[in-house]
């Protein structure tokens, strides 16, 4: 609660300037352009927290705070009921229109951008043609809101509407922070990142999806709410219109996405500059600069500009206050002016290449703590012998094709099962099935006594199933370290994020990356990605392991290393089930092979055995072969 | 990308926006005190997006205006500056920037932005500070509730029921009135209150037509934003009217004749209500006999005398310049015209930038307007005073009055023959 | 009678938010940028033809002759700075936008934020038709559906049977690797930009056939290019095609059986639902080229 102090002070200074600040001398423009960007920076942080954090870009901002206003035009404005009530009433609805939208498309498993982006951006426009359709709401009429009465002690309608917009807009960029900083954000990053894969390691990404999305709908519905009073006239082209959609966008990947803090800049900046254009009088160019503007800095900071502030905070905030304190006490042009140069050169000393500044003002990026490395308690093994996953008659169909046909095998703790056959025998759908990324068409599968045949994937992930993928796939805007340190966080046993962290370290001597746990994995090769891959899916202290194809790509040597690598893991007590081509690898490793062809179990025994078994010979060199 | 050019382009955009940003020092502090400072008119205008089109021909009038103004003296012996900010047509930069206006940069006087929310949010700011708002486009008269607003384009406190009742009168005096009218509406505010009325008073088109013994045979109502006219087009042609009503804006009368006559129909008579008067003429033969709403046209210069037709040839030279497509000084310019007329005339019966003094003069007094005579405020009626406003009709490629008969510079026309 | 009408205008004017759309779902499908700018040039399009046909009294249609090698070239331009610049997905979506912004107030300080249209006499088409039967094919949106289909047949086969069109499905899949494989990206991306731009210069053309024009036009394309665009599967051609006669349709009908103020809702719940069903693309066949969320 202490990290949030910071908020609370800066809506008490916010609420100081509003109410008292025309005493003080606090300059006159503040508060109308205030009004304005608050509700800027509360749209564009609503607007990141589902699309900049999970990467589900929404185009349908305008629902959020056309409902808003609405509620509060139809409720006050045609009903006189209480801005106490139809606020908050407008923010209740468009949290349930967030989880509507939600529900309808984060079920769909195979949901593409696109797709989304579509979905949302057809709502608002379903909204704006109910409502003037129906005269209810608003016919096409448009609504007056009732200035409402504003207590004494208070100096003005537009100093109420200032201060609580700013409470508004601090306690979205409070949430937003919070939820950066907490689980949900790691979880939300995972899902950006690789969505398949979060889900597999444990993180519940529809949950997580739609708790983003509820408070992206409950901020966005509560700024359009205060919107309505704003505007104190609310037509459906004044706010189910593409500008805000464009704009929050805009704002968002200007400033940065991935930082709660980005939205805001992106925000500030905007309005500071479109005020200054509208007020300069050169009004045949001021949308050709705004474009070039944006043009030239997006280009120039494609990931936004908060994070290349945040590389060198004192140039930046340097230069953000010098012209603004000059401009105070220097009589030429309007302050505004100066707060816009200060914003300006801000932005410019945050792309410059390091070489332009003095290196005093550069402040290197603190380096992250390397936290001790924890060993974990050895995971319990369960007795040897226990049956750790059972298939029963499992089937999988794709249309007419049978990818795998009454499957039935159990497997054992402490075994290390090798999952052979040829190409197109439906090795990887049967670890898909075992994982939960695929459901069999028929059959039962259990884990540790846990019948999975039902449950979504990040479920059979904390019933104890982890896997590898063929292509190694991390999450890459986080540290090999962090990638590892997922696995404890959503895995079975939810460890706290330091923790985690910390018995990631371990995780990581067991695969011998530990030197490279601060870099991220597009500096890594595909060997170190692999054992990546491994390493991750042995932090969340899985039951089973599921490897497929581990050793795609390997020379000799990596081979080797690989194998010693799945012999510590396995020496730990975890269960493995190995799909491998290489014969020798599984010489050195299985102690139990399972033979596929086309979709059925064809041998399942001892590996001398099975690979002399005639049957299983034919199947990979032909059914001609002389035995 | 080479860090140079980066830098070079970043730096390039930010020396054209500060130079952008240096403002031309033409905001003043507080009015009052010395006679030799300018009296300062505040507004915005929408001058980019949406509604740019119709802003400039305001932006126009009202400079001529104030030109004018300060040719003849100016207003208390003071000359008169207008400071006019663009609204990007956004109605959340309307209340801002009026609030700048009064609250920062302390202008005098205030007039109206263009287009009806626009309004509406200023009048809110305005009536906040208490500053009269003489606004030239708004004609809702039960949406403007501001006693110190003050219309300069008026149909009467009830326009639902002044516009219907005119045309339906205009055209019932025709040999071969009409019988069967088709109502196409668009679901804009301002436009769709003449067919369904507003609120909970359902007075309107469509229950006026009845009373004056017309059968409404079709009644459309579309989005501002319709593409495909021919569906509508389609549904009118079948109902065979007599008469076409087009509660629109802008181009929708341009796109429904077209449409039509591309399913080779053609209406008898067709109206239009607030269209963009130049692109119906360029129809040629195909809206030949269009009638629509009227506040002014230039055929009334000679009826109305003064410097009416002064004001309409200068208008024409300035348009012309500003590279207006139809450079005619018409209704929207003569409603700016009015609004200005009624901002003078208040400062000046006043005789002082009080804004409480103003707004009672006008009311105790009211105002004469170039266009519309003179007119009084009831603040019973939201000020809107009795319609003056005609009905015109496209004939000879030209827009001309025709109705009431004592306007009129010409006949009304009745259906095209065949 | 009045239905069976609509509907066959609808899916004529469909051709024409194909026409728009195309190029906006192939330079979006194959080289990942979403080139809001593609609107600045249906925009230019149209006013460059409004400016030739009124100055010189040319023909109309016949400017396209001259507005499509010019486009082309900007639209071949715009992609070589995008590729320059190494713009990706979502940046290019912010950097188009600013070209538009810009754009569009380049065409009103040349042409006035007020609106143009071609008279009748330069411009003849706008209410010709021709009548088959009991049904009228008005000229403008024929003249956009044989566009429309000339195009994404032309594309179709590009894309499907030449070397070039294969390099492009390559390069949408995997950059790095074709270019491995000869295939030269930059020389690609240009073409396919200039396409879109051509493309985009006969949207503009048919649309000052039959609309007044004023510099806000852009925007109000943006809703139903984008539902055509996603529908019909980006970068899927003939897709975008069916998805455009689809949307033309649906309005076309519901606007003409029960009210134009419902077609939108209709048309928009339509998507949804269609989306909801079908979440790949109402229309490919099968997952989109490149790499997927």
């Amino acid at each position: 609660m202490r990290r949030y102090g910071g908020f609370g002070l800066a809506f008490l200074i916010l609420a100081a300037i509003g109410l008292w600040g025309r005493d003080a001398g606090v300059p006159g423009f503040v508060v109308p352009l205030g009004i304005t960007a608050l509700f800027w920076i509360a749209q564009a942080t609503s607007w990141n927290l589902l699309s900049g954090f999970s990467g589900y870009f929404s185009f349908g901002q305008a629902a959020y705070v056309g409902t808003g206003a609405y509620a509060v035009a139809v409720l006050t404005g045609r009903h006189g009921v209480s801005l106490v009530w139809s606020v908050p009433a407008g923010a209740a609805l468009s949290g349930l229109l967030a989880l509507a939208i939600g529900a309808v498309s984060f079920r769909l498993r195979s949901l593409r951008g696109e797709i989304f982006a579509l979905l949302t951006l057809a709502v608002p426009f379903i909204l704006a043609a109910v409502a003037s359709i129906n005269r209810t709401i608003d016919g096409g009429q448009g609504t007056t809101i009732p200035l409402p009465s504003v207590p004494g002690w208070i100096d003005g309608f537009p100093q109420l509407l200032f201060v609580l917009d700013a409470a508004v807009a601090i306690g979205a960029l409070a949430v937003a922070a919070a939820v950066q900083h907490g689980r949900l954000g790691w979880g939300l990053t995972a899902i950006r990142d690789a969505e398949d894969v979060a889900e597999g390691i444990g993180v519940g990404t529809l949950a997580y999806k739609m708790w983003a999305i509820l408070l992206s709908g409950l901020i966005g519905g509560l700024s359009g709410a205060l919107y309505a009073l704003q505007i104190g006239f609310v037509t459906v082209e004044g706010v189910f219109g593409l500008t805000i959609p464009l704009l929050v966008i805009v704002m968002s990947v200007l400033g940065g996405r991935t930082h709660w803090l980005g939205p805001a800049i992106g925000a500030l900046l905007i309005v500071t500059l479109q005020d200054r254009l509208a007020a300069s009088g050169y009004t045949d160019w001021n949308p050709i600069v705004l474009g070039a503007v944006l043009a030239v800095l997006v280009v120039v900071a494609p990931d936004g500009l908060y994070g290349r502030m945040r590389a060198r905070p004192w140039a930046v905030i340097g230069a953000l206050v010098v012209p603004i304190v000059a401009g105070y006490y220097i009589p030429y042009g309007d302050l505004q002016n100066w707060v816009l140069a200060g914003m300006l050169l801000a932005a410019l000393v945050a792309v410059v290449p390091a070489r332009w500044l003095p290196a005093r003002l550069l402040r290197p990026p603190r380096p992250e703590p390397v936290p001790a490395v924890d060993r974990p308690a050895p995971p319990e093994p369960g007795p040897p012998g226990e049956t750790v996953v059972e298939c029963r008659s499992v089937a999988r169909y794709y249309g007419g094709v049978h990818a795998l046909e009454d499957v039935s095998l159990t497997v054992a703790g402490g075994e290390l099962v090798g999952l052979v056959g040829p190409n197109g025998s439906g090795k990887t759908t049967l670890v898909n099935l075992l994982s939960g990324t695929v459901r069999p068409s028929r059959g039962a599968i259990a884990v540790a006594g846990q019948d999975t045949a039902r449950l979504a994937p990040h479920r059979i992930a904390h019933a104890g199933v982890a896997r590898t993928y063929q292509i190694p796939r991390p999450f890459d805007s986080m540290t090999v370290r962090d990638n590892v340190a997922m696995a404890g966080m959503f895995g079975r046993r939810r460890l706290p994020l330091a923790q985690a962290r910390a018995e990631a370290g371990a995780h990581l001597e067991t695969v011998s990356l530990d030197r490279l746990a601060g870099a991220y994995p597009g500096s890594l090769n595909l060997h170190q990605r692999q054992l990546l891959e491994m390493a991750r899916a042995v932090a969340s202290e899985p039951r089973v392991l599921l490897l497929d194809e581990a050793m795609a790509g390997l020379n000799p040597a990596e081979i080797d290393e690989a194998v010693e690598v799945i012999r510590r893991i396995s020496a730990a007590g975890v269960t493995i089930v190995l799909v491998e081509h290489l014969l020798r690898v599984l010489n050195q490793l299985a102690t139990r092979l399972v033979v596929l062809d086309r979709g059925r179990v064809l041998a399942d025994g001892e590996p001398q055995a099975v690979l002399a078994d005639p049957a299983v010979v034919r199947a990979y060199l032909g059914r001609q072969t002389r035995v | 990308m080479q860090k140079r050019v980066r830098l070079a382009a970043a730096l390039v955009a930010l020396v054209a926006a500060t130079a952008a940003c240096s403002s031309r020092s033409d905001d003043s502090g507080s009015g009052s005190g010395s006679s030799d400072k300018p009296i300062v008119v505040g507004s915005t205008l929408s001058l980019t997006g949406i509604f740019a089109a119709t802003g400039k021909i305001h932006q126009i009038a009202g400079q001529e205006y104030v030109d004018r103004l300060n040719k003849n003296g100016g207003l208390l012996g003071r000359q008169v500056q207008w400071k006019v900010l663009d609204d990007q047509s956004d109605q959340a930069k309307v209340g801002q920037l009026y609030e700048q206006l009064i609250s920062q940069d302390k202008v005098d006087l205030v007039i109206g932005p263009y287009a009806t929310p626009n309004i509406l949010s200023a009048m809110a700011v305005a009536q906040r500070h208490n500053y009269v708002l003489p606004q030239h486009t708004a004609v809702l008269a039960p949406q403007l509730t501001y006693s110190c607003q003050f219309p300069a384009w008026s149909y009467g406190p009830r326009p639902n029921e002044f516009i219907p009742t005119q045309l339906f009168d205009a055209v019932a005096s025709l040999p071969d009135a009409p019988k069967r009218i088709a109502v196409v509406t668009s679901q804009s505010g301002s436009a769709a209150f003449v067919t369904d009325g507003f609120g909970s008073d359902k007075t309107g088109m469509l229950t006026i037509a009845p009373q004056k013994g017309l059968q409404v045979v079709a009644n459309v109502h579309y989005p501002p934003t319709t593409s495909d006219w021919a569906p509508i087009a389609a549904q009118v042609r079948a109902a065979k009217p007599d008469l076409v009503v087009n509660n629109g804006l802008g181009v929708d009368a341009v796109n429904l004749l077209q449409a039509m006559k591309q399913l080779n129909y053609r209406p008898p008579m067709m109206f239009a209500l607030f269209p963009a008067p130049g692109p119906l003429l360029g129809l040629g033969d195909l809206s030949a006999g269009t009638l629509t709403t009227s506040l002014f046209q230039p055929d009334q210069a000679g009826k109305l005398g003064g410097d009416v037709q002064a004001i309409v040839d200068d208008f024409k030279t300035r348009a012309t310049a500003a590279k207006l497509p139809y450079p005619v000084f018409e209704t929207q310019a003569a409603a700016s015209w009015n609004a200005w007329d009624i901002l003078a005339d208040g400062v000046k019966a006043a005789g002082s930038l009080d804004q409480q003094k103003i707004c009672d003069s006008l009311h105790a007094d009211g105002a004469q307007t170039t266009f519309s005579g003179k007119v009084t405020f009831d603040p019973a009626d939201h000020n809107f005073w009795a319609g003056t406003e005609t009905l015109a009709q496209i004939q000879g490629g030209k827009w001309v009055t025709v109705w009431p008969q004592d306007k009129a510079a010409a006949q009304l026309r009745g259906p095209a023959a065949a | 009678m009045t239905i069976a009408q609509a509907a066959l205008t609808g899916a004529l004017i469909g051709g024409l938010y194909a026409l728009m759309a195309t190029g906006l779902s192939v330079t979006w499908g194959v080289l990942r940028v979403i080139n809001l700018a593609h609107f600045a040039m249906i925009l230019l399009g149209a006013y460059l033809t409004y400016q030739l046909a009124t100055s010189t009294g040319l023909d109309p249609i016949l400017t396209v002759l001259i507005t499509g090698p010019v486009l082309f070239v900007v639209g071949a331009a715009v992609q070589w700075a995008y590729d320059r610049l190494h713009v990706a997905e979502f940046t290019s979506l912010l950097v188009s936008f600013g070209l538009l912004i810009i754009a569009i107030q380049a065409v009103t300080l040349i042409w006035s934020a007020d609106f143009l249209r071609m008279p009748g006499d330069i411009n003849p088409y706008a209410t010709e038709s021709w009548t088959v039967g009991r049904f009228v094919f008005p000229v403008t949106t024929v003249l956009a559906f044989g566009l429309a289909l000339v195009l994404v047949a032309a594309l179709h086969l590009v894309l499907r049977r030449t070397f070039a069109g294969r390099g492009m499905r390559a390069i949408a899949q995997d950059r790095a690797v074709a270019a491995a494989f000869g295939v030269d990206h930059q020389r690609l991306s240009l073409v396919l930009g200039g396409v879109a731009g051509a493309s985009a210069a006969a949207a503009g053309m048919v649309f000052a056939l039959t609309n007044a024009l004023s510099p806000t036009a852009a925007y109000e394309w943006f809703g139903i290019v984008f539902a055509v665009v996603i529908l019909g599967g980006i970068g899927q051609v003939v897709g975008t095609f069916a998805a455009g006669v689809a949307v033309g349709v649906v309005s076309a009908v519901v606007s003409a059986a029960w009210s134009p103020a419902t077609a939108p809702i209709v048309l928009f719940s339509a998507i949804v639902l269609a989306l909801v069903l079908r979440p790949q693309g109402l229309f490919t066949l099968r997952s989109v080229v490149g790499a997927g969320r």
